[in-house]
């Protein structure tokens, strides 16, 4: 028994030092969720991330780790975000020929859709009476996630909350891109996939891609311009909304 | 693949070092997401390790939000009390984004279709133009 509660008290101290654990937990979860996600034909309400975020902080809860201390051991995973977001020019520089093509079709709808999803968010959630942190954090929702983090930290709202602001906008995209594009009557995968694009990001993209390969192809690329503009303009627009941090 | 990795860390860095200096008031990645576009575009050509060092990092994107994500926990009593206007504003916010940008793009489409109707020699010409 003893020798039982040494070998517990031995592993843990010795795991705390060590990201191996929390980085463990973080890549099982995430691989548990994908199963899960594949189970239900990734349909997208079985988001892979959210899924792995509510298996964590159950976790978190059921062994009273602190948070503070599970994110101290997953920086190595959290510090990749960064790379990653640089290695998404990779697949803009791969679809240079199709912005090309569609250049203007691409840049109307990034006109359009770029105002209009920051404002329509933070107008609703205005009109009713969200606290101005809660608002800055919506404000990124349709940039996808390592993008919008960022963009959250620089105009003054909260990072984690983003994080989540943005599954849940990219599944709301998901399921109301094709239900959508057929009250509109719009059948050109390419505009499809430009609005999904714009307005759910990565999710909206996978969803995007079940579509069709072109509405994929145009889905992803209207997410890389629409964060990387995003990045740009956001600061801006709150600045002259007076949401200046 | 070292050189490229060091290709991504270095642009990251820069990007970095122009964010902390209050240079450009953008995200440091994003910085350097333009930087390494930029440094392609001059290149003309992606290093083929560049493209398998992406295609590796960016299929496990979903789970690099994971451990930042966790921390909503923390804020779930803001999800909470303020319910309403963040599912109001996240799907009404995403379905009237949805509907404009298809709308006013598809009038595009429309517009430039109509056009080329009326001057069918100029769409030839635009066609062979963009596959050049």
């Amino acid at each position: 028994m003893s020798t039982l509660n040494q070998l517990t008290s031995l592993t843990w101290s010795s795991f705390a030092d060590k990201p191996v654990l929390e980085t463990g937990a973080t890549v099982f979860a995430f691989l548990a969720a994908t199963r899960i996600a594949r189970l239900g034909r990734n349909h997208p309400l079985l988001n892979p991330t959210l899924l792995a975020i509510i298996l964590i902080s159950l976790g978190l809860e059921a062994t009273r780790i602190p948070y503070e201390t599970y994110l101290h051991g997953a920086d190595v995973i959290h510090f990749m975000l960064g790379p990653a977001v640089v290695l998404l020019a990779v697949p803009l520089f791969r679809q240079r020929a199709v912005i090309r093509a569609s250049a203007r079709l691409i840049a109307v709808g990034l006109a359009v859709g770029l105002p209009v999803g920051i404002l329509s968010a933070v107008g609703i959630a205005w009109a009713l009476g969200a606290t101005s942190q809660t608002i800055l954090s919506l404000a990124p929702k349709s940039v996808t996630a390592g993008i919008a983090v960022g963009i959250s930290e620089q105009i003054g709202g909260l990072q984690t909350l983003t994080i989540v602001l943005v599954i849940m906008t990219g599944i709301t995209g998901a399921v109301l891109g094709p239900i959508i594009a057929r009250l509109a009557r719009i059948e050109d995968p390419r505009i499809v996939g430009l609005a999904m694009g714009i307005a759910s990001h990565g999710i909206g993209t996978a969803r995007a891609l079940q579509i069709s390969e072109t509405a994929g192809a145009f889905s992803g690329l209207a997410m890389g311009l629409n964060g990387v503009l995003t990045a740009i303009l956001l600061p801006l627009i709150c600045g002259v909304l007076g949401f200046a941090r | 693949m070292l050189e490229q990795i060091a290709r991504v860390l270095c642009w990251l860095c820069v990007g970095e070092i122009a964010a902390r200096s209050g240079l450009l008031p953008i995200p440091a990645p994003v910085t350097g997401l333009i930087l390494l576009y930029a440094d392609l575009a001059v290149r003309g050509k992606l290093p083929d390790e560049l493209g398998v060092l992406a295609d590796r990092l960016l299929q496990l994107l979903g789970m690099l939000f994971v451990p930042a994500g966790v921390g909503v926990i923390a804020h779930l009593h803001v999800l909470k009390a303020e319910a309403l206007p963040i599912l109001a504003a996240i799907v009404g916010g995403t379905a009237i984004t949805l509907f404009v940008t298809m709308v006013v793009a598809n009038l595009l489409v429309v517009a430039i279709a109509k056009r080329r109707e009326r001057a069918p020699g100029k769409l030839e010409g635009a066609v062979s133009d963009v596959n050049s």
